[in-house]
């Protein structure tokens, strides 16, 4: 009984020590920058279908599917920010946009299988003044579709789609 | 060596009386006080579940006092790589000064911030140094605070991206997710 007291003791000292109270975390997005150059030209590649997302007006929101500069489709989705203000710190809430591109994805997205290693890619472009905070809840609505993604023989879901954030 | 019965141990084999009158109370409450092992062990238990509920392997990083994070729900965790702070006007890379973001505010145009650049670019060389043969990873974490404006973080995420770093992470606070 003794050892397991003393282990438990050791235990919770050790989990204590190395204990973090905050939770800080991470969302990525990729820059679409031209990589180093190469002596052997690599075979020519099929351009994908691409999602751009377009948040440059206050009152919608703009999703465009296009293909090596081709316009496929475009759907408007209308902006309602959702602003949760709690102890200084914000969060926007973009439920329809992640329905919408949700939906878009489901219909137009190519990668969906679990043994697909590509994912589709969605592209965010926005005006200058928009605040950061704003940006994130964008980024936060596109990463909400979801699919499956095998692991080691295991599926798991991750986002489906890759965010670009575009400078332009 | 026979088996007692469970009880109290402590100073009940002092052959004198004044000890044992105090050992078993007396007309006092008894000073050997009774801890239930039951409790104490649950006690514990619960609180190691906890704590390993909560254990976080990436390790705590270090927020400057004066960002605001914003929250997000679809997050990662985060990883060891360069963070690129920008608190207020000024920018910092890992806690040390890196420029500042007062030009891009005032023109209101995209740029690329040379001292930035010049220091992810070191820290670049450095790492491929300390690992010869090894393909760079590229992560930047930026952490910014919710009220810059997309200008700066546009012109922050394009010289990170110049400087060999184009998987940039943004920081921000974990929300628990949503049930569908």
């Amino acid at each position: 009984m003794i050892p397991f007291i003393d282990l438990l003791m050791v235990t919770i000292s050790f989990l204590l020590i190395t204990a973090v109270w905050s939770h800080m975390a991470r969302i990525n997005a990729d820059a679409q920058v031209p990589g180093p150059p190469r002596e052997v030209e690599p075979d020519k590649i099929e351009p994908e279908k691409q999602l751009h997302v377009e948040m440059r007006t206050p009152d919608k929101f703009v999703l465009i599917w296009k293909q090596s500069g081709t316009v496929i489709s475009t759907v408007d989705v209308p902006r309602k920010d959702n602003l949760i203000v709690k102890d200084g710190k914000k969060s926007i809430r973009y439920p329809e946009l992640a329905q919408k591109i949700e939906a878009e994805w489901k219909s137009v997205g190519t990668h969906r299988d679990g043994t697909d290693k590509k994912f589709d890619q969605a592209i965010l472009h926005t005006d200058n003044e928009t605040p950061y905070v704003f940006l994130i809840g964008v980024i936060d609505a596109i990463y909400q579709a979801h699919r499956p993604y095998n692991v080691g023989g295991k599926a798991e879901q991750v986002p489906s789609f890759n965010v670009t954030f575009a400078v332009n | 060596m026979t088996i007692h019965e469970p009880g109290r141990r402590l100073m009940h084999g002092i052959p004198l009386k004044f000890v044992q009158k105090r050992v078993s109370g007396g007309n006092h409450r008894s000073v050997v006080a009774g801890l239930s092992l039951t409790s104490m062990i649950d006690f514990l238990v619960v609180t190691v579940v906890f704590l390993l509920m909560t254990f976080s392997a990436s390790g705590e990083t270090p927020v400057n006092k004066n960002v605001r994070l914003p929250q997000a729900e679809n997050t990662l965790d985060m990883i060891d790589a360069p963070i690129v702070a920008i608190t207020g006007s000024a920018i910092l890379v890992d806690g040390n000064a890196a420029g500042n973001t007062r030009a891009i505010e005032d023109s209101k145009r995209l740029q690329r911030i040379d001292e930035l650049f010049n220091i992810l670019k070191g820290k670049r060389e450095v790492w491929k140094q300390l690992h010869p043969g090894k393909d760079f990873p590229g992560v930047v974490v930026l952490q910014i605070d919710q009220e810059v404006t997309a200008v700066v973080v546009k012109s922050v995420f394009q010289t990170s991206a110049f400087a060999g770093y184009p998987n940039v992470s943004f920081m921000v606070n974990s929300l628990p997710k949503t049930q569908k």
